[in-house]
């Protein structure tokens, strides 16, 4: 299954994206989401960015500091190739 | 003031402290002698010109975190402390190289503890704005600049390339134009180019930080136009805005206009140059 990591936010505001395939089936990802999404109800950090995981058909923002363990190789490689979306 | 390294970690908590101004430990890493430099300059600014102790007006600790994360191309308040990133080293470079963005991060502050706008639409864009205005003045009386010696540019150091700016508070939408990462500066100067965006983090919670070049082009006309030193009087008036227990947290561009306008009036007379200026700034901005 393919996994979309998105950063939008910051500073000034950069879209950036990565993504890879991975071997995790559905199960899997629904259970991950559950761990890891952000809690809407979190404040909404000063010049903060925010990540977003995008697999088949979920999407959903998600707190990589809650990343449990066997799962944080996969989302430092997504992180360290994000690239910037040249959106003009 | 405290200075903490994350050693490119991102749990804050581990953090080390690497400095206090109690102590005043030699350091070596750059990025914590800048927010040293700029956290002082940030915070005798405050001080000096309008006797506030600190972000809350109450002494609170500065805390100061630098070399957060691997690579981070941003620098954020998360509501008790400052977080500066090392950026990618391609596009962005240390977010502790500009003063005003130290000088931004710590009004969010300032902000939070006064008049606190809401972070969305066009409250969002004020807050924005005014982290970004009291940024350029810190830097300004650090260099000690005058409204025409200044570039009027934010984050002159942190893009990478001479051409470049991360904003500018003269010419909205050109602090960097054709780059080949980014593209061009998306911010208006004006209010007819006012962008509507979505409330979410994609949208940048209604485009605050797109749409804080109109009341940034505001202040700027009307510090110019009052001449001498951005602080002297123009940012009497915006301080005074800030701290004014009438402005609403959700209030938009037209409520800080004729609060601005109201203000000036208290501070230097009702038929002043400065009011004059001030509706001259809001004026060209098209508020």
């Amino acid at each position: 299954m393919k996994i979309i990591l998105i950063r939008t936010g910051g500073f000034i505001p950069v879209k950036k994206v990565a993504e890879t395939e991975t071997n995790i089936t559905d199960q899997e990802l629904g259970n991950l989401l559950e761990i890891i999404r952000r809690d809407p109800a979190t404040p909404r950090i000063r010049d903060g960015h925010y990540y977003t995981l995008t697999a088949g058909n979920s999407s959903s923002g998600v707190d990589l500091e809650k990343v449990p363990t066997e799962y944080k190789d996969l989302f430092s490689k997504l992180k360290n190739n994000l690239k910037i979306v040249k959106e003009t | 003031m405290e200075v903490y390294d994350c050693y490119q970690k991102t749990d804050l908590a581990s953090a080390t402290l690497i400095w206090d101004s109690k102590n005043n430990q030699k350091i070596t890493s750059l990025a914590g002698k800048n927010v040293i430099k700029g956290g002082v300059a940030s915070w005798d600014f405050y001080w000096q010109l309008f006797g506030r102790n600190s972000i809350d007006n109450k002494g609170l600790l500065i805390r100061q975190y630098v070399h957060y994360d691997k690579g981070m191309d941003n620098a954020y308040w998360d509501g008790r402390r400052m977080v500066y990133g090392d950026g990618d080293g391609t596009v962005f470079t240390s977010f502790t190289s500009d003063i005003d963005i130290i000088g931004h991060e710590l009004t969010h502050g300032v902000m939070e503890n006064e008049a606190n706008l809401d972070y969305e639409n066009q409250a969002g864009a004020l807050n924005e704005s005014f982290s970004d205005i009291f940024g350029i003045m810190i830097k300004q009386r650090f260099n000690n600049q005058d409204v025409k010696k200044s570039n009027w540019l934010i984050g002159e150091k942190v893009l990478i390339g001479p051409k470049y700016a991360l904003r500018s508070l003269k010419a909205p939408g050109t602090a960097y134009v054709n780059h080949p990462e980014l593209g061009t500066d998306p911010q208006p100067a004006t209010m007819d180019k006012y962008q509507n965006l979505p409330d979410n983090d994609a949208g940048d919670w209604g485009g605050v930080h797109i749409n804080s070049g109109i009341p940034n082009f505001a202040f700027y006309v009307a510090a110019f136009n009052m001449g001498g030193y951005s602080w002297e009087k123009a940012g009497r008036i915006w301080y005074a805005v800030l701290t004014d227990k009438k402005l609403a947290q959700n209030a938009n561009f037209a409520d800080v206009k004729n609060n601005s306008i109201v203000n000036a009036e208290k501070l230097f007379g009702l038929n002043s140059q400065e009011v004059k200026a001030v509706k001259q700034g809001w004026n060209e901005a098209k508020v």
